[in-house]
């Protein structure tokens, strides 16, 4: 209570008033008035008292009374009743306080004023909202071009209506939004990535929405994978997040299971690329639904491996053989055949180009069907062009005569039948060397030594069926099953091999245990996972090896 | 255990441990919840409507809203703890363009100034009452005009008929006398100016006559009272000056965080 109660010096007649909002302006000589300034900062000082009319009974004029707090003046009141002492007027001062509140006011306003200007101009409001740079694909001259030929905003309006309004159109649609400014509880009931007013926008230019595969239970929104205005370059890349939305989540792939069940299998086939030939495995009943949240955990074995799938290829190869086979002869140059010799990258060094018999099997494979004319070699690729090469083979050998440098028509004719008659003493007849060409394998073949490669190899051309399937129709004529050769083997992934130089190749692919064609020496799961996973330490996220916009046809 | 030590003692266990928390949350529903942002933004802003509304309680102190103290110590842990929503809200990444850099920046500025007014309101009135002496803010100018108008009849009143302390109250004290002196020093709490105008007078002291010297130690003795006068006024300036950053800055950064809200709802995905 006594903390309550005025110290002894108190000065009950000039204590101060800090809440109030002026003081006088003589407050800092020490002498301020006592009225101080009004309210609104203006000088009220008049006089230092109101005199009071004192009348006695019986006087008609009766006297002023000074009434000055502190005892009444020596003058006393004027005639007139005014007061003797008027009070000068001073200039009153604003307190802190109230010139915290001008400064508020003055911050207030000018931040009101800054943001309409800013906000009210169509160029400076693009730059102002902006919440970062586009990405290139949404802010380079050709998606400028396509916005102009599309009559499509080039500003914040291309994709949101709300870019091309002014302030008040923007407070509108902002309360027009579904959920609103209003609606923060229907904030929590959303579902993950559903689609938005926004995704209208990107599908002006992006349409359909049907990028992913046909049993999607429902379409996820774009903005959901691609964040805009995170800076110029390439969209930020999705995460294991966005897929695991559904891949992650037992009762949507049972959905999309069932989903796919009533779909016609043509629904799925993947867009063929023209030139390009992939090894197609059969869709699995359900689809791909199984439930995966990591490559290195639950992500599936290839279904190269987990269905046993062999090559179909017809061509009669072993990996071991060329690579580890003690017969196997040196390269012209001299070096040892290795993977690289046939496997050779393509210009981007992502995927290898075709194996080709002219570039890779020839130098060994010459197709000398000759044991005592090394340069005359048989044509490859039809057996027709074979057939007709050995019904030809007088001409084909003066044709060989003419190569070998021989010019006189007389000497070129001696040397065909120089050579004929030659061949005609190891084989049968005609047919029958024919036959042996187009049905010879290396068990059954002649001769032992043959074109460029010599000492204790083989023969290298016993026959057509040396490495074709090679089948004799009822018309008398062969057929040759064309070698099946795959570009790629992993059809919904995709891999670098250029990012995986440093690793060997015998790392991951088991070539020289492979000694026949049908197997297919991809690496398996385990062995990705091995470097592909947090504990091997490389990126394993979805994107790694998979798209989302995989195209149907 | 004092009452202010157990205060703060439970208010930064529950400040970190509500910290904590929402980081975990955060951790948690980050990537999962949809609108997250959305979310954590309200939260956010209806954090910061609680602190700005505190200066809108002080206006009001009729109505039954709880004790202005209570306000001040909700006030400072729930500032503190904005600046976690804050992290959370940004997903602990700088903000990228103009509005909201600025938005950003005046979150900052906000906060700084009112940490630094925290500092200034923990420690200024522990040192004012160290070095004694109570003066009203408002009535500084009228004490300081007193002692000026004392001093100055002192040097240069007909009584003293001193030359040298006229000549030297011209000179040094005049200047030292007629207003608030040596701000930064004393918020720095630095004697050096007050026992720099000593020294002087003390040298002063051996061209007087036993008369002079009385008057220069009258004169002392009021250069010491408007020393301690100055420094009161610059560390209630300090305390008061602070919030003329912090409060102006907060209706900026209101104004800034409600033009927020309409641009996300106006440009979200939701927005037709």
């Amino acid at each position: 209570m006594s903390e309550q109660l005025p110290a002894p010096e108190f000065d009950s007649q000039n204590y101060e008033r800090p809440n109030q909002k002026w003081i006088c302006g003589r407050a800092a000589e020490g002498n301020p008035c006592r009225p101080g300034p009004s309210g609104r900062g203006r000088c009220q000082a008049t006089f230092e008292c109101a005199p009071v009319l004192e009348k006695k009974e019986g006087e008609a004029k009766g006297r002023w009374r000074c009434t000055r707090p502190g005892g009444a003046c020596e003058t006393g009141p004027l005639p007139d009743g005014t007061c003797c002492r008027p009070i000068p007027k001073c200039s009153p001062v604003p307190t802190l306080r109230t010139r915290r509140g001008q400064l508020t006011l003055a911050v207030v306003t000018a931040t009101v004023a800054v943001l309409l200007i800013l906000l009210g101009s169509p160029p400076l409001r693009t730059k102002f909202i902006n919440p970062g740079e586009l990405s290139t694909p949404h802010s380079s001259d050709a998606f400028a071009k396509h916005a102009r030929s599309n009559q499509v905003d080039q500003t914040c309006g291309a994709c949101h209506e709300a870019g091309a309004l002014g302030p008040s159109g923007m407070t509108a649609a902002a309360f027009q939004a579904s959920p609103g400014p209003l609606e923060i509880i229907k904030l929590t009931h959303a579902r993950p990535a559903e689609m938005t007013a926004i995704d209208e926008s990107c599908q002006r230019c992006h349409p359909g929405h049907v990028f992913h595969q046909p049993n999607v239970v429902r379409d996820i929104s774009c903005s959901f994978c691609h964040a805009e205005h995170h800076g110029a370059g390439p969209m930020p890349s999705t995460t294991d997040a966005h897929c695991t939305l559904c891949h992650g989540d037992a009762a949507v792939m049972a959905a999309a299971s069932a989903k796919g069940a009533g779909l016609p299998p043509d629904a799925f086939h993947s867009r063929v690329l023209p030139g390009r030939n992939d090894f197609h495995t059969s869709r699995p009943a359900s689809g791909f639904t199984r439930v995966i949240h990591r490559f290195g955990s639950d992500h599936p074995e290839f279904r190269v491996h987990a269905d046993r799938l062999r090559d179909p290829d017809t061509l009669k190869f072993g990996h071991a053989l060329h690579l580890t086979g003690e017969t196997i002869p040196k390269l012209p140059d001299g070096r040892k055949l290795d993977c690289a010799f046939c496997h050779q990258p393509d210009g981007a060094g992502v995927y290898f180009r075709r194996i080709h018999f002219e570039n890779h099997c020839r130098v060994c494979h010459s197709l000398q069907f000759d044991s005592e004319t090394p340069g005359l070699t048989l044509p490859h690729g039809d057996p027709d062009s074979v057939s007709a090469f050995l019904h030809s083979l007088p001409k084909q050998y003066s044709d060989f005569a003419v190569r070998s440098g021989i010019t006189r028509g007389e000497e070129q004719k001696e040397f065909a039948q120089q050579k004929l008659q030659q061949l005609q003493a190891r084989v049968t007849s005609g047919e029958d060397f024919e036959k042996r060409i187009f049905f010879s394998t290396a068990t059954t073949g002649p001769t032992t030594q043959v074109g460029t490669v010599s000492g204790p190899t083989r023969a290298l051309y016993p026959g057509c069926a040396y490495c074709h399937e090679v089948k004799s129709n009822p018309q008398g004529t062969v057929e040759i099953t064309k070698p099946i050769l795959f570009d790629r083997w992993l059809a919904h992934g995709e891999f670098n091999h250029a990012r995986h130089s440093g690793v060997a190749c015998s790392q991951c692919h088991q070539a020289e245990k492979s000694k026949v064609t049908s197997d297919i020496i991809l690496p398996a799961r385990d062995s990705c996972v091995a470097c592909h996973s947090p504990r091997g330490g490389v990126r394993d996220s979805c994107v790694t090896c998979h798209g989302y916009h995989s195209s149907v046809r | 255990m004092t009452r202010f030590r157990r205060q703060l003692l439970i208010g930064s266990f529950l400040l970190s441990l509500v910290s904590v928390l929402a980081v975990m949350v955060h951790g948690r529903f980050n990537r999962v919840l949809p609108n997250y942002a959305y979310l954590t933004g309200w939260v956010l802003f209806a954090a910061m409507t609680l602190l700005a509304v505190y200066n809108a309680r002080k206006k009001i102190p009729f109505l039954p809203l709880g004790s202005s103290e209570a306000w001040m110590q909700i006030h400072v842990y729930a500032g503190f703890f904005t600046v976690v929503l804050f992290l959370i809200h940004l997903n602990f990444h700088v903000p990228t363009g103009w509005f909201e850099g600025t938005l950003a920046w005046l979150y900052v500025l906000v906060t700084a100034s009112g940490i630094a007014g925290l500092i200034l309101s923990r420690v200024l009135p522990r040192r004012l009452s160290t070095r004694g002496g109570e003066v009203i803010y408002e009535k500084i100018p009228a004490i300081r005009n007193d002692l000026r108008q004392q001093a100055e009849a002192l040097a240069l009143g007909a009584e003293t008929k001193s030359p040298v302390i006229a000549e030297f109250y011209a000179r040094q004290l005049n200047v030292f006398f007629s207003g608030p002196k040596n701000f930064w020093r004393h918020l720095l709490e630095s004697r050096q100016p007050l026992n720099a105008v000593i020294v002087e007078l003390e040298e002063l002291r051996r061209y007087l006559n036993d008369q002079e010297r009385t008057v220069l130690e009258q004169l002392a003795q009021l250069v010491r009272r408007k020393d301690g006068l100055d420094y009161h006024h610059a560390l209630q300036t300090a305390l008061k000056l602070w919030l003329f950053m912090h409060v102006p800055l907060t209706y900026s950064l209101m104004i800034f965080s409600l033009v927020h809200i309409v641009l996300v709802y106006a440009f979200s995905g939701g927005a037709r």
